[in-house]
């Protein structure tokens, strides 16, 4: 089966959108193979190769086995350098000075792995604000709650995170993407609550202090309400998609959508401001004495 | 008497200098629990640690709640070699765990006031 790709490609609604209804079309097949033709793409951008590496996946679960053709030059460069395309080592040399964060795919239970990965691609590039080290501390501190909660409540066989820096950008920024397709939020939530609720109204429940489906002797309930508050200070922008659901914070203001399909995990993407002018440092000492 | 101490190095026991999983948490909680079986007292030491998550604080220190108080914690647990910022987000999760425990029925059903509203 040939599935022809859309001309852009991008990190918004609309993308993630088509990107849902690709992974439909190749499950519609019985095709053994499926060939991603990239012949009319023009832009795509490079932190979504984490969600085809999810489609990917899924369709290998199935027995298929995929193939990307017809790519441009420069798409052919991206997927090239950022490792997604399978003869990306020739490239890793250069990849250490360029603003690309590699695609790659974790096993639930490798931190060890995603530790390294971040520490090689994210504290070592030139790029990664140095000269705040306290917003480092806290785009790494996201960057490891989000892989946690992927790990931990999507209960999926593999994690996909890929990432772009733009450098040139007004203000500088670093889109990291990671993805799971484990139980989505939705289901989690919803089982939880005994409820029905829509996807989007699942992640706003998720997104809120203190809620957790954990029902065990480990509290929980923080990780993605820290992640968002400091997003909101970042002025950074944070999109979160789980089956049918859409939620994104963005310059002060959430939106929600749905679609029309039910995408079968979880991805999110953020995107860090790292011109942030913000002191994350406090300023004071705080008391260690009865802190329990 | 004075009771004895236990020395637990934080990035000794994990092997790492980043504090992330629930996993490493648990190992940690478990060290800990160890020396109170003892009855020691606990100097937790974070020297050397870079990162430190929500997920790892909740296994490690937040599930001490389920079976030990406030003040048993306070006087059993010396932090040392930990950074401002990383208090504060211990003081979170502590006071999360605190919730928690207190009645895990009252916050599941506060978590239904934050979808519905009332």
């Amino acid at each position: 089966m040939n599935i022809t790709l859309a001309t852009n490609i991008k990190t918004n609604y609309n993308g993630f959108n088509y990107l849902i209804e690709l992974y439909y079309q190749t499950q519609k097949t019985n095709d053994s193979v499926i060939y991603f033709d990239f012949s009319d793409t023009n832009w795509f951008e490079a932190n979504l190769s984490a969600i085809l590496g999810a489609i990917v996946e899924l369709c290998e679960y199935d027995g298929k086995t995929t193939s990307f053709i017809n790519l441009k030059p420069k798409i052919k460069d991206i997927l090239h350098r950022n490792s997604f395309l399978p003869d990306y080592r020739r490239t890793l040399a250069i990849n250490k000075y360029n603003t690309i964060v590699p695609y790659k795919k974790f096993e639930p239970y490798s931190d060890t792995d995603f530790m390294n990965y971040v520490k090689s691609e994210l504290l070592a590039k030139p790029d990664f604000p140095k000269h705040n080290k306290q917003l480092g501390k806290k785009i790494n501190e996201s960057i490891f709650e989000l892989y946690e909660n992927a790990r931990t409540h999507g209960r999926c066989k593999q994690i996909h995170t890929c990432g772009q820096y733009y450098p040139n950008n007004t203000p500088k920024r670093l889109d990291f993407t990671i993805v799971d397709m484990g139980r989505t939020i939705k289901d989690n939530v919803n089982e939880f609550l005994k409820k029905d609720l829509k996807g989007y109204k699942t992640i706003e429940w998720a997104l809120a202090y203190g809620t957790t489906t954990k029902t065990g002797n480990i509290s929980g309930g923080l990780g993605l309400n820290i992640i968002f508050e400091f997003i909101k200070h970042n002025q950074g922008k944070i999109q979160i998609i789980s089956s049918d659901g859409y939620w994104e914070y963005n310059k002060g203001k959430a939106k929600t959508y749905s679609f029309e399909s039910n995408f079968p995990g979880t991805i999110v993407n953020i995107e860090f401001n790292l011109d942030d002018p913000n002191i994350y440092k406090l300023k004071e000492e705080v008391s260690r004495d009865n802190i329990f | 008497m004075e009771r004895k101490t236990s020395k637990l190095n934080v990035k000794d026991i994990i092997g790492s200098d980043i504090a992330v999983s629930t996993d490493y948490g648990d190992i940690l909680y478990k060290n800990i629990i160890e020396a109170f079986r003892q009855k020691k007292q606990v100097e937790l030491d974070f020297y050397g640690i870079e990162i430190i998550t929500t997920a790892f604080l909740n296994a490690a220190i937040g599930q001490l709640y389920n079976s030990y108080k406030s003040e048993e914690l306070n006087k059993s647990i010396k932090l040392i070699n930990i950074s401002d910022e990383d208090i504060l987000l211990l003081k979170k999760v502590i006071q999360r765990a605190k919730e928690y425990f207190f009645d895990r029925k009252k916050f599941e059903d506060s978590a239904n006031i934050a979808v519905y509203g009332s």
